[in-house]
């Protein structure tokens, strides 16, 4: 038995994943400005990104979705770029640009062909620097921004449910406030407060900037020397990283909305990864989460819909790169003749059996398998993997460590498996959510 | 938080693609003895193989009332085999990391697998194992159709899938393209399993099918690895590819769905062009102009950027064996709604009346030669857009000489199908949303 296990783990390490990925290039500017680069030369393409410590974490109370609402601002034109002109420029070299804010971070990209990264990251740098922020922009993006709330979270009732879950999930971390921010925060927002927040947290010590592709790091390095390395240097703040409190017994809330079908989804706050403190740890839950969720064999599949059908689809999520804590999750889709306490029992009998009895050898050498062909199936495109860099990084793991990762993956136990489970997915640490559908006259 | 997710979930739909020889390695072809085609654009820089066989067996086969027939067959094949009920086929595949996905669109049915090359030949195995030994489970086609019904109810809550519902129908009326590849409630509930097995019958053959292939692989290693596999498969399918007609032209037709919520979805559709029309080209020019480029479109310009109306505004026509839908479609808080429409409209009109810049023109060639590169940047997306090649039997050199076509487009000819397709009184309106009234935003 144990050298069947053995040599399951090494078909597992055999798989060229992870060498397969040229070594990353790094340069630290002066004033802060971090490089990283990942040269591919396959095909004559490169994925830019410019990642930025700042997202809704870092927003006051009265003030959510203003990293957002920024993030939208940044296209909006600069001292030498009329509004609109950055997405025109980059649209006629064949690229296109497009942003995202989490509450983590916020991060612009830009998929371009290869010879035009230096123009590009002269264009980041300038809006970057010099940012226009005018008053009329401001008046017609919040609007923007709030069909965007509208289509995203208000008029889809999953979603609005998820929201009103994390906010009752945790006390103080930021996780608990939408990124697109409160409705009534973004009624509220001035172009005061974005010129604030531009002038806190669009500083050169905050920014990593992130090229994949058929690129040459020593002229990528002397590019960025030229336009983000001289910018001035300016203070950054400490983030806010609060400790959550832990809970003391289980929460539950219940969203009524005009729905078709109830769900239930359950979340629990979870340590994240640090890397040489809790790798065993977070690796096995990272593990026990792909065995609830992941694949073909997925047990919530397997025996929560498909055997015992107490929902048409279930599924579980866990990101160990979240900053602080991550809000673990799982939920479940109920059919019409399907009960969210039906659904609640088994989820938690399931969990049970979790914590009482060890994974066999099979299914837990196909988790961690699949776990480490997702991230060769990555490698396969220049977006995703700039992105992972990107997230490593500016999560404070540093983006060196995603080898160290998969190394931890691949030595998870049953019994470690076991442990995490218990330690961490406890219903006196829970809060549940259901979504009740409300027929609406 | 994605600025414009919409546009990334548009681009499989318009099967963008093509230019500079040096960016696309070719597309090799080889004829398997049962007729199969294969396509495979080699490459070797991620350990990997990608591939798709697409079959004659759409949506558009499903019969009447029983929208979902083939996207219920897909489920099933890809969901367990003769020999492996469907738990010892999830271990199967999950021991080799094997992603085997099957789905139906319109016209096609495509059975699809991603492997690490070293485990290919079990994921070859399994492939071919899911495509000719069915199991026919009659448990498991139950509790995949009560799932497929209660996952269709559950999309009576979301507005777009709803527009899409309309669309079809009012669009296609009887013609086999006038429901939604996904059924309804009621046109799922009415499905047996022998209905799976007809389609299956008569048109899961290899004649008229492409399995196309992208990845760390050559022709050589791979044409024996499928002949062990895949030359037992005989016969033709019933109905070819090509073989439907046109459905009649509808316009000025509209449809309201009633759905609680804060925004009005409007959209606008009439037919567009079939994927071999002569004037593809210059109708896909047109289309990124209007609405399919995104921030630097008319659309998103004049009723986001000018006006805040919207998250989103975009166009995109999906070409199809026969001319296939043509759709602009916004989402805005319903007292905007209208005004919304009416900007869409004057748009339309405009460009209809030949107000198309040299400009403009060329800001739309720019983007669309230049960003080829990235449009073919994973195995997964060559494997698409080589299916689609094969599937609609376009030229193996369409890839390498799409930007020639895209340059050679004239502002003349764009013109032209904007005067074609463009006139607002041609197009017709679904809105999905609460209180819509009798407002027509004209």
């Amino acid at each position: 038995m144990p050298l069947k296990i053995l040599i399951m783990l090494m078909l597992l390490f055999s798989v060229p994943a992870i060498s397969s990925a040229a070594p990353l290039q790094e340069a630290t500017f002066k004033n802060g400005v971090k490089l990283i680069v990942e040269e591919d030369h396959s095909a004559p393409v490169a994925m830019v990104q410019i990642w930025l410590k700042v997202g809704g974490r870092d927003e006051v109370p009265g003030k959510t979705g203003l990293a957002h609402v920024f993030e939208h601002m940044m296209f909006k034109g600069s001292k030498k770029l009329a509004p609109g002109e950055y997405s025109r420029r980059i649209s006629a070299m064949g690229g296109n640009d497009n942003a995202f804010t989490t509450t983590d971070y916020t991060a612009y990209f830009e998929t371009i062909p290869a010879d035009r990264v230096d123009e590009v990251l002269g264009l980041e740098a300038e809006r970057f620097a010099n940012l226009a922020l005018r008053d009329e922009d401001f008046q017609k993006e919040i609007r923007v921004i709030m069909e965007e709330r509208r289509m995203r979270t208000e008029d889809d009732p999953n979603s609005h449910m998820f929201e009103e879950l994390s906010a009752a999930s945790l006390r103080l971390h930021p996780y608990r406030n939408p990124v697109i921010g409160w409705m009534q925060d973004l009624k509220a927002l001035t172009i005061e407060d974005v010129r604030a927040f531009y002038k806190k947290h669009y500083v050169p010590g905050n920014a990593t900037v992130v090229v994949v592709g058929d690129v040459d790091f020593a002229r990528v390095e002397k590019t960025v020397a030229r336009t983000f390395g001289r910018m001035r240097a300016r203070d950054i703040e400490a983030r806010f990283n609060p400790v959550e409190p832990e809970p003391f017994g289980p929460k539950r809330i219940q969203v009524k909305l005009p729905a078709q079908l109830p769900m239930l989804a359950i979340t629990i706050p979870v340590p994240v990864w640090q890397p040489g403190k809790n790798d065993r740890e977070m690796a096995a839950l990272a593990v026990a989460t792909h065995i609830l969720a992941g694949g073909r064999s997925a047990r919530l599949q397997r025996e929560l819909v498909d055997e015992q059908r107490r929902a048409f689809a279930a599924s579980a999520g866990y990101d160990p790169f979240s900053m602080g804590l991550d809000l673990w999750y799982v939920y479940g889709m109920l059919g019409p003749k399907q009960t969210t306490a039906a659904f609640e029992k088994s989820l938690w009998a399931l969990l049970a059996d979790m914590k009482t009895h060890p994974v066999a050898a099979a299914p837990l050498a196909a988790a961690k398998r699949n776990m480490i062909a997702a991230e060769v199936f990555a490698q396969d495109s220049l977006y995703l993997r700039a992105k992972e860099i990107g997230r490593m990084e500016v999560s404070g793991i540093g983006a060196d460590h995603r080898d160290q990762w998969l190394q931890a993956i691949g030595n998870v136990t049953a019994a470690d498996v076991q442990a995490a489970v218990s330690r961490w997915l406890k219903q006196d640490r829970s809060t549940t959510g259901i979504l009740t559908p409300e027929v609406k006259s | 938080m994605k600025r414009h997710l919409m546009l990334t979930l548009l681009l499989p739909l318009l099967l963008i693609c093509a230019h500079t020889a040096r960016a696309v390695p070719p597309i090799q072809e080889a004829t398997m003895a049962n007729g199969l085609r294969v396509l495979l654009m080699e490459a070797h820089n991620v350990p990997m193989v990608a591939m798709q066989l697409s079959v004659a067996a759409g949506s558009r086969f499903d019969a009447t009332g029983k929208a979902g027939t083939a996207t219920l067959l897909a489920a099933m094949l890809g969901d367990h085999s003769a020999r492996h009920d469907h738990r010892a086929w999830a271990d199967l595949l999950d021991a080799d990391a094997i992603h085997l996905g099957a789905g139906a669109s319109r016209d096609d049915m495509s059975m699809s697998l991603t492997v690490l090359k070293d485990a290919l030949q079990p994921g070859l195995d399994a492939f071919a194992e899911a495509l000719l030994t069915p199991g026919w489970n009659k448990k498991r086609f139950t509790i995949l159709q009560q799932d497929s019904i209660a996952g269709a109810r559950k999309e009576l809550e979301d507005p777009g899938a709803q527009a899409a519902t309309a669309a079809a129908v009012l669009l296609y009326g009887d013609h086999p393209y006038g429901h939604r590849s996904s059924g309804t409630v009621t046109s799922l509930a009415a499905i047996g399993i022998t209905d799976l097995q007809n389609l299956y019958a008569k048109q899961i053959k290899p004649k008229g099918a492409v399995l196309a292939v992208s990845g760390d692989i050559t022709m050589d290693e791979l044409l024996p690895l499928l002949n062990a596999r895949l030359s037992g498969w005989q016969g033709a399918p019933a109905h070819d590819l090509m073989d439907i007609t046109p459905a009649a032209v509808v316009q000025g037709k509209t449809a309201d769905m009633q759905l609680p919520t804060s925004q009005t979805l409007v959209q606008l559709l009439r037919q567009g062009p079939a994927r071999s029309d002569a004037d593809f080209f210059p109708a896909f020019v047109l289309n990124h102009i209007i609405g399919g480029g995104g921030f630097g479109s008319r659309l998103m310009e004049e009723v986001r950027e000018k006006r805040g109306l919207v998250y989103g505004v975009y166009s995109y026509f999906i070409p199809l064996a026969v001319p296939g839908p043509f759709v602009i479609t916004l989402q805005t808080k319903a007292d905007q709604a209208a005004e919304a429409e009416s900007v869409v409209r004057d748009v339309m009109q405009q460009m209809a009346d030949g107000k198309i810049t040299k400009k403009q023109l060329q800001a739309s060639k720019d983007n669309l030669s230049g960003s080829f590169a990235q449009r073919m940047d994973s195995n997964r997306e060559r494997v698409g857009l080589i299916s689609m090649i094969g599937l609609y039997h376009l030229p193996l050199d369409y890839l390498a000489t799409w930007t020639a076509h895209i340059d050679a487009v004239t502002l003349a000819q764009v013109k032209a199908q904007a005067a074609l397709y463009l006139q607002p009184a041609q197009w017709n309106r679904v809105r999905v949303g609460a209180n819509l009234g009798s407002s027509t935003g004209k």
